[in-house]
């Protein structure tokens, strides 16, 4: 078949693209969030997940039990000092690539809590993509959170991380 | 029957009745009230008087004890001093199960260790945790904000302690 | 029993029952069906638990020592955050304690809006117990249903405090504002509308086999157990012990509504569903009582050292001006003493003990929290029960981390 016909034979269905668009897109749209809920804002996580929200929309309902399989990290609520040892081996157990939101005010900067059992910023052990502000954030909020999070890993194509 | 000669001092505030014991016998006026009906204890904690100017304190420790009769609906706090270093007194959890880890908890925050318990570890801070962070010597930790006038008096422990 | 962080499974040596050895195992703390992050240390004998042992800490937030940093009205802002399912209910416990040691009455109206919130709370405390426990034992679909109705709870608290879970509502000396005529509205619809929709749970999982399968006489609490385990609120009335805080040591006017203490002699997990069902009908029944006898007036005490003036008297009045700012940047002080408040929360006894030295900070307060004594009878129940069981009696004991660590 020379190269006209199998044009021909295809017609209109065919694109192109760069494979890093595509890796991009198919990474964006399929995010799977860690089902890690710490305190207060993990309520309101929750609620994302249900009919009025519908986190499902954004190909993100799977909250996967473990960290393994899941590329998205919520930090969901106030980490304790007692705590910050666990969220760290969690987060490095996620396969690459991988992402964190860090939501609402404990998380990302101890909110109320200024104090010695909290630590002040989940930023200190893991890299954080996007903040949300709010004590609790809204589901909305976190909605946004994850679309700004989607356009980013689109933009990065197949090396998100340098 | 608690005998009247274990109460120093009895007298109510805010509405709610209390007695204060000496601290050697704190066992005995539990166990005796536990008798006289007050089966539930709900909770035990510490108070730090470090500089605490209101009244005159025997010592600088105070636990308080609240316990409930659950047929008659009374109320009574039992309170008692202790002072050292650590503080120590004697354990009531054969008499109130739920003072098990109401102890563990006051030994974290406050170091007071209790005599008997049967699991004296930290509960809530890690096990490595240095210091007892509800003492009023204790600061109360975090990090400055900038421009906040409040953080410079974020101490709990008044200047001259 | 010390098992050293980070070991999943040791091997004891001990022969177990059914010829096995028996394993200690690691459970969480992030573990999808333990609430939040409960850390259990248990001993297996094949898949059943002959040792349990809770260690928790791991939300442990420092709300006390927070709370004697900050001025007294600042804290009714963290009295929200320690069991975070009832944040009103958590406020009303600090606002009657500070309110008992001022010696302040609040007005009647204030009183019903505060039985009102209560009761919103501890309807949407339970709705999240419930499509969460339904969610762990396979009745996904009990989520979606239970968080609709809770999303309208949320917009009513949206409404009237301007914020959807942690309203600081509630606050010593009344409530933050007068209620919306939209809020009531949406109140009287929502009172309309609940029975109808707890018969839909009731319709999804009273009769559900699998639920009662997973439910029915796993995790016996006898009710001497629950009292002398200090148990409180649906545990303890789920043993048959008719306790409830708002009969038997009546606050904030309760003593005017009618209503029963929803018990259950089952004295398992499925009959403390039953009494959270039952509640759930109680609440509604107090809220439309609350809502038709809805006194007029104001809402918040006149004490000028206590709340700050309104807004209109600011321009006018230097006095005014002058207590506004004595309290936005001193606050007010509080008579030295001590006082203990306990109210019941969906959880049970959620207590508040105060002690003020005079100044304008606390010197201590200590929440007394239902869910840290309830999780204490964990060992009680779960005992040689199945591994999978234990999820239902986490589930139901209804515990919330931030409550047990603070
Ligand atoms: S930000 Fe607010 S809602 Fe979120 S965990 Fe902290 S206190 Fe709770």
């Amino acid at each position: 078949m020379g190269l006209e016909e199998l044009a021909e034979s295809l017609g209109q269905n065919v694109l192109t693209t760069t494979l890093g668009k595509v890796v991009g897109w198919g990474r964006g749209n399929s995010v799977w969030p860690a089902q890690f809920g710490l305190a207060c804002c993990a309520i309101e996580m929750i609620a994302t997940a249900t009919a009025g929200v519908d986190i499902a929309r954004f190909g993100s309902e799977a909250m996967r039990a473990s960290p393994r399989q899941s590329d998205l990290l919520i930090v969901s609520g106030r980490v304790s000092q007692k705590m910050a040892p666990v969220l760290r081996t969690v987060f490095d157990q996620m396969p690459e690539p991988k992402w964190v939101i860090s939501m609402g005010a404990c998380a990302s900067t101890g909110g109320v809590f200024n104090n010695y059992a909290l630590l002040q910023g989940v930023d200190k052990i893991v890299p954080v993509d996007v903040y949300i502000p709010g004590c609790p954030p809204r589901p909305e909020d976190l909605l946004n959170a994850l679309m700004i999070l989607q356009e980013r890993i689109k933009a990065q194509g197949i090396q998100p991380r340098q | 029957m608690i005998s009247d000669q274990l109460i120093i001092d009895r007298g109510v505030s805010a509405g709610d009745e209390w007695i204060t014991v000496p601290a050697e016998s704190v066992h005995e006026a539990l166990a005796a009230l536990r008798s006289d009906g007050y089966r539930l204890l709900t909770f035990l904690t510490c108070v730090d008087h470090l500089a605490d100017h209101s009244r005159e304190w025997p010592f600088r420790f105070e636990i308080v004890y609240q316990l409930r009769n659950l047929e008659t609906r009374e109320q009574l706090r039992v309170r008692t001093f202790i002072d050292g270093d650590p503080p120590r007194i004697d354990s009531v959890h054969d008499l109130f199960p739920p003072a098990n880890w109401d102890e563990r908890e006051t030994y974290d925050l406050f170091g007071v260790v209790f005599n008997d318990h049967p699991d004296l570890s930290r509960i809530l801070m890690p096990d490595d945790w240095v210091g007892h962070p509800l003492r009023r010597d204790y600061p109360v930790g975090g990090e400055t904000v900038e421009f906040s006038e409040e953080h410079e008096r974020w101490q709990t422990a008044p200047d001259e302690a | 029993m010390s098992t050293p962080e980070g070991v999943t499974i040791v091997k004891t040596g001990e022969k177990g029952h059914f010829g096995g050895e028996i394993l200690t195992v690691n459970f969480g703390p992030h573990h999808p069906s333990t609430h939040g992050v409960l850390r259990l240390i248990v001993d297996l004998d094949g898949e059943m638990i002959r040792g349990i042992k809770p260690v928790i800490g791991y939300l442990h937030t420092g709300i006390e020592k927070q709370m004697e940093a900050l001025r007294w009205q600042q804290g009714v802002v963290v009295t929200d955050r320690h069991d975070y399912l009832s944040p009103p209910i958590n406020n009303l416990a600090y606002a009657l304690a500070v309110e008992r040691l001022m010696g302040v009455e609040v007005p009647p109206r204030a009183d019903a809006l505060r039985v009102i919130m209560s009761e919103l709370t501890r309807l949407s405390s339970h709705l999240v117990w419930m499509g969460t426990s339904g969610l762990e034992l396979g009745a996904m679909s009990m989520l979606m249903y239970c968080f609709r109705e809770r999303d309208t709870i949320l917009d009513m608290n949206e409404e009237i405090s301007g914020f959807r879970m942690h309203t600081s509502y509630i606050r010593p000396g009344g409530v933050f504002a007068d209620a919306t005529p939209r809020f009531l509205e949406m109140l009287d619809k929502f009172i309309g509308e609940m029975p109808g929709h707890i018969d839909e749970y009731e319709d999804l999982l009273t009769m559900n086999p699998i639920w009662r399968a997973r439910t029915i006489g796993i995790g016996r609490l006898s009710p001497e157990d629950a009292k002398v385990l200090g148990a409180t609120g649906p545990m303890l009335r789920g043993s048959g012990v008719a306790w409830d805080l708002r009969k038997t040591m009546p606050y904030s006017g309760y003593e005017n509504y009618d209503f029963e203490v929803a018990t259950s002699n089952d004295c398992d997990c499925y009959g403390r569903y039953l009494v959270r069902i039952r509640e759930m009908r109680e609440a509604v029944k107090i809220l439309r009582q609350a809502l038709d006898r809805l006194p007029d007036g104001p809402v918040n005490v006149d004490d000028r050292k206590m709340l700050p003036p309104p807004r209109e008297e600011l321009e006018t009045s230097m006095e005014a001006v002058i207590h506004h700012f004595k309290l936005f940047t001193e606050g007010y002080s509080v008579p030295a003493g001590d006082v203990y408040v306990a109210v019941e929360s969906g959880r049970g006894e959620n207590g508040c003990y105060i002690v003020s030295d005079g100044t304008h900070k606390p010197r201590r307060v200590k929440f007394r929290a239902a869910s840290f004594a309830n999780l204490q009878a964990l060992e009680r129940m779960a005992l040689n029960h199945m591994v999978a069981d234990m999820i239902a009696i986490i589930g139901t004991a209804d515990t919330v981390l931030g409550d047990v660590d603070r």
